[in-house]
């Protein structure tokens, strides 16, 4: 039998295929790196705004908090703040909640006494005594708590280091707090102080219920 | 065999690009999906939380404007043709929209507490703010968080994440069905919101009279004064006497009290000397500590109005007599009377000596209106307390004003403002100190010699070159008729 040869069937060469095979390789790897990229960017975008989200949320917390407020202090090192607040709410903890507890849930009415130059208080019911809860934010690790009445509350954790000494609160001359949180993004370039900075969230807060002094 | 060699097969190509374009969309959409919730949340809610109290709080003004009338203008204080309703001493506001968002407010106000002593109004006013969420009705919520560190007090809370602080109306009132439409845990009801969702915030506010004698001097036009050598301090005579020595001495108890010797000029331009032991405020001044002895705060941007005055319309009918002071004239009113029910004397002239007894052992509360000048005296016993109103200029000299109480707010002058605008005086010539207050914001005031002076002056203008001694009273805070009324507390409900 003769075996009959085709004269038009070949394969490639092997330049062919080196170069096929190199082309391809390019081409995936751009692909695979602009998917890592892509993926990474989304990594840092997410980080970004759920870190933001929560400097948003410490802003809110203290500014609804400062607001409504008596006394604020604010410690030398500026990372814990102490607040006085008026227990405007009959709660099930308090004395008179306790002693009666048909009052919780309600609100307390405003006394005024004449007698310490007309100050506004909330007291417990069929007291003189002002009803007030202490309120602390403090940081822990890379967390800020708040503290009502030994009740804590993780205001924001972040696993983005959100670092507790650029968590800055002042208080000057208990008129008004003001406050900046910063935390350090994902992506940097080297310049870090820079970059934190960059992501800085600044609020100022007055005191509504300043007291004469 | 033959085997054909096909050279046109291309599709692995086309197959590879759909291929990365698919897995590339992929990401793309899980990006965009991702920030789209992270936006939802951290600019569509955080937006609408802060708009319900922007609405809350206009409302609170709103409410507050008309509480302000109570003291201007009375008749025309929530009136039903700016929407209010009216319960005995309670008023309730209609629905307010208003901004491109369509806030929401409504408004409560009512009376809680009465003065014993001025007889003065405070007022509770309550007020919701309600604001349309925009965007996606979802709660957003940051799910990464649930790694152990969920934003969670504890489980009794209400909701979980970012909601125990912006608390979201979906679908139902969650306010409403919790503690009821007052938020006392009456009348619960599942209510639907519209639109919906939305956000709610609740405050209260108690608006505070604003009684005349708030600073030592308050002028509203030039202030000249005083000596180098002269000083204002400040004691509270309800804690005790005054003593000089408490002003310097930062351990006595009662220091603070010592240091609201203020004073407060609505101009630029003003000539202040003398050491003042509390706070200066101008209006466009260049005051610094540099170059005066003020010891408390320095604002030079607190403009303010005095508003004329006139006599206030629940004064009862006047005595039968006296009508008039020209010979020495002693009175004992035959009721002791209230500070809005006090005896009335209506006198057409008064140049010489007035004495006014106390009724029995009560305190009590007499009104004079002078309807010409006050060139005589006045002697007032211990125990009574003298609302004088002037519709004449005031000459006299320190010693004439007489208080036998030692309390300032005993003896209140009054200058009723001129109709016409014609200009209107009051001198106070040495020799002689003297315990008062006067309120005369149309009138200039000038105070000759070195008198030791225990009260406080508020008027147009004021004039003294001597090196007085002046004591502001702290207890005069809330003395004297309601000129307007300021926020002295706020609380918002955050259930």
């Amino acid at each position: 039998m003769k075996l009959r040869h085709h004269p038009h069937q070949s394969g490639f060469t092997l330049a062919e295929m080196m170069t096929a095979m190199a082309i391809a390789v390019v081409i995936f790897a751009a692909i695979i790196t602009a998917s890592l990229a892509l993926q990474k960017s989304f990594n840092a975008v997410d980080n970004y705004f759920a870190t933001h989200i929560q400097q948003i949320r410490i802003i809110d917390y203290l500014n609804r908090d400062v607001k409504r407020a008596l006394i604020v202090t604010t410690s030398a090192d500026q990372q814990t703040v102490t607040l006085t607040i008026p227990k405007y709410v009959v709660q099930s903890n308090d004395q008179d909640g306790q002693s009666n507890s048909s009052l919780i849930g309600t609100m307390r009415t405003p006394t005024i006494s004449p007698t310490s130059s007309y100050q506004v208080n909330y007291d417990y019911v069929g007291t003189a005594t002002p009803a007030t809860s202490t309120v602390v934010y403090s940081i822990n690790g890379a967390s800020i708590l708040r503290t009502e009445d030994g009740v804590v509350t993780t205001v924001a954790s972040s696993t983005d280091s959100l670092v507790p000494k650029d968590s800055d609160t002042e208080l000057t001359n208990t008129e008004y707090t003001t406050m900046s949180v910063t935390f350090l993004p994902i992506f940097t370039s080297g310049n870090v102080a820079d970059e934190r900075a960059g992501t800085t969230v600044f609020s100022l807060a007055y005191l509504r219920n300043k007291r004469r002094g | 065999m033959k085997v054909s060699f096909t050279s046109n097969e291309r599709g692995n190509a086309l197959l590879c690009a759909v291929c990365t374009i698919f897995i590339v969309s992929v990401i793309a959409a899980n990006v965009l999906l991702n920030c789209t919730t992270r936006y939802n949340q951290a600019s569509n809610q955080v937006r609408s939380w802060n708009e319900a109290l922007y609405a809350a709080e206009s409302g609170a003004d709103i409410a507050y404007n008309e509480v302000r009338k109570i003291a201007s203008n009375p008749s025309s204080a929530f009136s039903a043709g700016n929407g209010w309703t009216t319960s005995g001493t309670t008023y309730t506001s209609g629905t307010t929209t208003f901004g491109t968002n369509s806030l929401r407010t409504s408004e409560m106000v009512d009376l809680f507490y009465t003065d014993p002593t001025t007889g003065n109004a405070w007022y509770r006013i309550r007020s919701k703010g309600t604001s349309p969420l925009q965007g996606l009705k979802r709660t957003g919520m940051d799910d990464r968080l649930s790694n152990g560190n969920r934003f969670v007090a504890n489980a009794s809370t209400r909701g979980d994440g970012d909601t125990l602080l912006r608390k979201i109306d979906f679908k139902y009132d969650h306010f409403t069905a919790t503690y009821g439409p007052t938020g006392d845990g009456t009348n619960k009801a599942i209510v639907a919101v519209s639109p919906a969702p939305q956000l709610s915030r609740r405050i209260e506010l108690i608006a505070a009279p604003i009684t005349p004698f708030e600073a030592a001097i308050k002028v509203s036009g030039s202030f000249y004064g005083l000596g180098s050598a002269a000083y204002i301090d400040s004691f509270r005579s309800s804690v005790g006497p005054y003593d000089p020595t408490v002003k310097t001495n930062p351990s006595d108890s009662r220091y603070a009290d010592s240091q609201s010797g203020t004073v407060e000029i609505d101009n630029g331009t003003a000539t202040i000397m003398g050491d003042i032991y509390g706070n200066l405020y101008t209006n466009g001044g260049t005051a610094t500590k540099k170059t005066l002895n003020v010891h408390g705060t320095i604002d030079n941007n607190v403009p303010f109005t005095l508003d004329s005055f006139s006599i206030p319309t629940y004064l009862p009918a006047p005595q039968a007599s006296p009508t008039k002071i020209n010979a020495n004239t002693t009175v004992t009113p035959p009721t002791a009377g209230t500070a809005r029910a006090p005896t009335v004397y209506l006198l057409s002239s008064f140049d010489k000596t007035l004495t006014i007894n106390q009724n029995g052992s009560s305190q009590t509360y007499v009104a004079i209106h002078l309807t010409s000048d006050f060139t005589g005296a006045i002697d007032v016993k211990p125990g009574v307390h003298v609302q004088f109103f002037i519709d004449g200029n005031v000459d006299v000299k320190a010693r004439d004003i007489i208080n036998e109480t030692g309390y300032a707010g005993n003896l209140q002058f009054y200058s009723i403002s001129p109709t016409d605008g014609s200009p209107q005086h009051i001198n106070i010539n040495s020799p002689g100190d003297f315990v008062a207050t006067f309120y005369a914001p149309s009138a200039d005031f000038t105070m000759n010699g070195n008198p030791d002076v225990t009260g406080a002056i508020i008027a147009k203008s004021f004039y003294g070159n001597g090196n007085t001694s002046w004591h502001y009273d702290r207890s005069l805070d809330f003395l004297g008729d309601v000129t307007d009324y300021r926020i002295t507390s706020y609380v918002e409900d955050i259930r």
